[in-house]
Parts: structure tokens; sequence; C-alpha cells
């Protein structure tokens, strides 16, 4: 990987230095659940280190070229992926599409900002005894969670929202919904969707410039790398420390945590001592970083009472569809993911399996439709594919796959990273729920675009993960999970988890919105707690 | 694009066989060889990433005459497509199939034919410059439902009384 120097690491745009023996609250990652949590706090008067492994990219330094952009941001230390999932074969060292960089996966994030639904809290009692799914519900409700999905609405700037106008209808949504609407379907918009329509929060409206997942020059799409970053270091209150990657969260003889150890970009070790600790590297670094923090009282790794660290990893049940017409569709104008139908994120075992998903609108340049439409694949019948380009609609399947205690994060110690640590290996398997709801959405795919004159489909088995879910889950026992209702780590005291790793199951939605209504909920507790002296 | 001299590295026979490969594995009418070339130079531009590299691609790419029964760029396509699934499962082919499914639709000259525009952010986006110029589908709706049909989230069959009967 290139090392080149994105943007500068000190001076004002890092915030002011704060002494690595100052007991601060130290966030791991700047990401949706990071950047939140420090923007929180700090706001709060808070003082906090955010440590992030990767570069400052600005938006400036975001390019419109998915190759390059990919290059220039994506998480490519070694990782393997594991077991029987098609991604094992196809992209053995790429289990996961996430970015490192300030602003973490936010940077790359498409937009879709749809909340989980009530049920999907309680999946165990609605699933009942779903063989070989490691069920449990949540530790909270839609009804406690509610107040911060409207903060986090207000804080991404979510279209349709909070009087927030819709998204206008890009070629691709106008292939989708008109076959939406021509198949019986009802609940389709152009969102909710974290781009503004208009300016809004200080950024300017979309110019449907699309490159949704290569960054956004133009700073109409939300990620914490334009919103929370920058406003955490105004506050004065935060010391921004990019390209440093944890390496081990420590703890005191009694066992609450004390300190961050970590590397700088040449490798150098230091010690941040901490008073809390707020861990959000996303659902691999996260449980990773928890197991290479092994001590005497935590012989497992680091908050693993109950065996759940790196489990029930989840990754979303995903596929997509391009659908070829006789006249130009240009998908690839506009913003890529701002159309929705949710008629299939609901609860309906007759349709064969358990939970829900939906449909949203997905545009890829020809560089990434050649890598990713069908891996491994070559031949008349894959060129088919990228010459009907300009013709081509497509869309994503994503909804809830199924918690499976042997679906992993485990350290892979034959492989080192480059700073000689063990690398994630990330180990998966579908369950045969995941099967029928991929197939469901296959189909009623097909039928979407063939309502409107599709003269072929083409499905697109699932990308590298970029929703990776559930490795630390929350639970009301110790023993059931990692961390309790708030993001605590049931066996450590002042350890929290802000990511999406908490989640106990993962719902049909994509996952951006709801991390940042549990961070800021979570500031809010840290907050209390620390204003209480506790 | 790497300036590479490819009969400095392999012989201007699998050279050429090479570029053939690519087109058959690769076939699009429009492309001309432009793309199929520079992709041909990245690959050999590889030969020396390995030994292994260099072992497996140079006897590949150098037997293809002698599998074809003399001259694989002289196969007609159905031939050469014949010929080129029965070594799919090859090394130096998947080799060459990975390098060659990037480097082909990476190649701005194929955008082009493909008809896709590359960088817009400069140009500005897409906002006057068609993103919503498809006239062969009416307008559709943009904001949500707000019908008179209700939104069912959990069906009859599936509800769970009060006292947690799905809990087993």
């Amino acid at each position: 990987m290139s090392s080149t120097q994105h943007g500068p690491t000190t001076g004002p745009t890092t915030g002011p230095a704060i002494s690595n023996e100052e007991e601060v609250v130290v966030v791991i990652g700047s990401g949706a659940g990071g950047g939140t949590i420090a923007y929180e706090l700090t706001a709060r008067g808070i003082r906090c280190v955010v440590l992030e492994a990767g570069p400052y990219l600005k938006p400036e330094d975001y390019l419109n070229d998915e190759w390059p952009a990919f290059n220039q941001m994506a998480w490519l230390d070694n990782r393997t992926a594991s077991g029987p999932y098609r991604v094992a074969r196809d992209f053995p060292n790429l289990p996961a599409w996430l970015v490192k960089a300030v602003g973490g996966t936010t940077t790359h994030w498409a937009g879709a900002t749809p909340r989980f639904r009530d049920y999907e809290f309680r999946t165990r009692r609605y699933y009942g005894g779903l063989e070989g799914a490691n069920l449990l519900d949540w530790p909270i409700t839609l009804a406690d969670l509610a107040p911060y999905y409207d903060r986090a609405e207000m804080a991404i700037g979510s279209t349709h929202r909070h009087g927030r106008p819709a998204l206008p209808a890009n070629n691709n949504y106008k292939v989708f919904a008109n076959g939406a609407e021509k198949v019986g379907y009802k609940f389709y918009a152009t969102g909710p969707y974290g781009t503004n329509a208009e300016p809004y929060d200080g950024r300017p409206g979309s110019i449907q410039d699309g490159f949704n997942f290569q960054g956004d020059k133009n700073t109409s799409k939300w990620s914490t790398a334009v919103r929370e970053i920058p406003r955490a270091i105004a506050t004065g209150k935060c010391d921004l420390r990019p390209e440093s990657q944890a390496v081990q969260i420590t703890h005191d003889a009694r066992g609450r945590v004390n300190a961050v150890l970590y590397l700088d970009k040449d490798g150098n070790l230091h010690r941040q001592s901490a008073k809390i600790v707020c861990l959000a590297g996303n659902s691999i670094e996260s449980p990773r970083l928890l197991l290479m923090s092994a001590s005497s009282l935590h012989p497992n790794g680091l908050a693993n009472s109950s065996g759940q660290v790196g489990r029930n990893y989840m990754r979303h049940t995903t596929g997509s569809v391009y659908a070829r017409f006789e006249q130009p569709v240009h998908m690839y104008r506009g913003e890529s993911m701002a159309g929705i139908i949710a008629d299939e994120a609901r609860l309906d075992s007759s349709r064969g399996f358990m939970g829900g998903y939906y449909f949203e609108t997905l545009a890829l340049g020809p560089a990434f439709l050649a890598a990713f439409a069908e891996p491994g694949a070559w031949g008349p019948e894959f060129t088919e594919i990228l010459d009907a380009y300009e013709n081509t609609a497509g869309l994503w399947i994503v909804g809830e796959d199924m918690p499976q205690e042997t679906n992993r994060v485990t350290l892979n110690p034959a492989l080192p990273d480059q700073w000689g640590l063990p690398a994630p290996d990330v180990h998966f398997e579908d369950h045969p729920n995941d099967v029928a709801m991929r197939e469901h959405g296959f189909s009623r795919a097909d039928m979407i675009y063939q309502a409107v004159g599709a003269t072929g489909t083409h499905h697109t088995p699932p990308y590298p993960a970029t929703h990776n879910l559930g490795t630390c889950r929350m639970s009301e026992r110790p023993e059931d999970g990692v961390v309790d209702r708030w993001g605590q780590a049931h066996d450590v005291p002042g350890l929290f988890v802000s990511d999406g790793s908490v989640m106990t199951t993962g719902a049909a939605a994509n996952p951006t919105l709801t991390i940042v209504a549990l961070a800021i909920r979570q500031a809010e507790h840290i907050s209390e707690q620390l204003g209480s002296g506790s | 694009m790497p300036d590479t001299s490819p009969a400095s590295t392999i012989s201007p026979r699998a050279h050429t066989a090479l570029v053939r490969l690519l087109r058959v594995a690769f076939p699009h009418s429009r492309f001309p060889d432009g793309p199929y070339e520079r992709t041909a130079a990245e690959i050999i531009a590889q030969l020396d990433a390995s030994l292994w590299h260099r072992l497996a691609l140079t006897q590949g790419l150098e037997s293809l005459d002698a599998a074809a029964g003399g001259d694989f760029a002289g196969l007609d396509d159905d031939a050469a497509l014949a010929l080129l699934r029965e070594i799919g499962d090859a090394e130096f082919f998947a080799f060459v199939r990975g390098v060659a499914v990037v480097s082909i639709y990476n190649d701005h000259e194929t955008w082009g034919l493909l008809g896709y525009e590359g960088s817009s952010y400069e140009e500005g986006g897409y906002v006057d410059r068609g993103f919503d110029d498809l006239d062969w589908l009416p307008n559709p709706r943009i904001d949500e439902y707000d019908g008179p049909e209700k939104f069912v989230e959990v069906a009859a069959d599936n509800e769970v009384s009060a006292s947690g009967g799905g809990d087993r």
C-alpha cells in the first residue's frame, strides 16, 4: 500500500495536543460510532483523544475513479476470509470493504437511513427457536432508541425526515420505482437518504455527481469526516491522531481500563492513559483488538467471559440484480442509492423465511461492475453484462441475516499484519434462512425489472461485506453477550464498544443510522457517568 | 501504462497469442486493439513479480500454439473459446483473467465505448447533464407512500402474545 501523506497529521486541524499521561476518554476509530462519540463528548466539554488507524483524507483528496479511490481509502491490511461462502474463494483477503481513513466507513457509505423496526429488537421472541440461529432479544427496544433516531436523522440530514425534502428521481430510480409500482409495491421513495437535497447544516445540496462509494467531493453526503470530526476539533477538547493503530487496551489491578497502546505511522509504540475507552473499530477490528488485549484477568480476550467476542458475525443477506433494457438508463448518473423499496422489509414467514429485506438502487462503474458482477467469470456471457452497461439498471438486496456462533472473527496467527500482529480471519457461512431470503429477493427483483421491459437480468452474489455487525453483541445477561444496554463491557468497567459490533441482531436496515443513534445515546450516558463522578 | 517491450520477455508469437487470448476471453466487438494491447503489456510487466509468475505464465503462453495444434492466433472465435474453456482452470489463465478484468475495464477508452462518462465532479456532476433524462418511463413518485394502505410490519400469523409465546 502507498504511504502517501494525504493531509496534515499535526497542527490546528487535528486539535490541541493532549498529554499521553492525561486520563481522558480514548476513542478508537473515527467512523459512524467513534466520530459521533467524539463530537458528542467534546461538545459537552469532555476531553477526548481519537486514535484513527488511517490518514486524514479531505474531500479535495477524494477521487472520482473507482480503483484509485479504492486503493486510496479501503482497509487493505492483511485479513483472511474463510468458510464456505463465496467471498472466501473470490476475495480471500478482502472479507469486507471498509474505509481506513478519518471518517471511517462513513467516507464511502451510500446513504440509506431506514430505522430498525420494533420486532427486529426482539427476534428471539418473534423468530422462536430457528435452528442454528443464535438469536437473542436486544436489551433495549425501539422506544428506547426512538429519540436518538430523531437526533441521528438531524445530524445526518436524512431526506424525507423532519421536514427535509426528497432527492429527485435519477434515471436508475425511474426504472426501479416504475417497476415497483407495476408489481404492486407501495412503500418506495428516494429515501430516507443521508445526502442533502438542498443546502443543510452548512453543506451544499447534491449535484448528482455519483461516486457515492469513493467519498463525496461535494460534501453533500453526511460523513463524520465532514461533520462530527471537524466540529469535535473546533471545541478545543479533541486531539485527533490519524495513522495511529491501536494495538492493546489495558486495565488496572481492579480490572478497570486505564490505557490504550498504539503505534504511530512509523511503528513507534505509545501509551495513552484513559479513564474511559470507546472502541469503534468496526466489527472486525473491534473484536480483534479485544482478542489481542488478553490478560491474566481476561485470558480469552478482554471482555470475553461470555466467549461471545468475535462470534455472531453478521454481514447482512445481500445480492444485486443488474437488468438490461432496450433503451439507455445511465445508472451511474446521480446519487447511487437514493431509491428504497420497503415493502419486503417486514416479518411474514409465509414467504419461507424470517425477517425482511429492502431493495435499494445501486450503480457501479464499468471497473467495479466487471470486478464484482460475477467474480471469476469471463467469456461472452460475461462481456454481455458489460456490453449492456449504458442500458443497465441496478439494485441491491439488503436484509437481516441470522447470527450464528460459528460465524466469527478470530486471530490468524499464521498471517501477521504489517506490524507483526496477528491478522483477523473472518469465517462465514450462510444460514438456510439467509439463502431463502436472497432467492426471494432475486425473484422479486426480476419481476420488478421485467414489469418495465427488461430483456435480461443478472444476479450478482454478495460483495465483500460493507455491513459488518454483531461481534461484540449487546445483552441483558453477561453470559449471553459482550456489552450491556449502554454498550459498556459486562466484564470491564470503563470499556465501551461504540460501533455496529454491539448489534444483538442485524435487522434489515442499513446500519449507519442505528450506529449513530446508539453512539449519541451512549455519549449521553458516559457524560452523565462522568458528571456524577462514578 | 508501463512501457514494456514484450519481445524482451516473451516471444513475439506468445505476445500475439496473449492479445488474441484476451480478445477471445473478453470479447467486445466495439473495442479496438488498444485496450487489449495495453492489458497484455500490463500482464507481461508483472512477469517478474515472482519466480512462480514467470514460470507459470511463460510456460502457459508459450504452449498455447501447441494446444491449438500449431497456431492459436489463427483459430476462429469458436475454436479459440473452446480451447480457453479447456484451460480455464490453469493457474496462468486465472492470473491473466484476474489482471485483465481490472485492466480492460479500468481503461478510459473502454469507458467511452461502453457509454460511461467517468469523473463528474469537475463537470458539475450530472445535475444539469442528464441525471434524470430517461424519458421512456413516466416520472415516478419520490416521496413516501401516503395512501390508504397501511404498512404491516408483522403478519398476523407471526404475531406473538404479550406473554412471550414465540420464545421457545
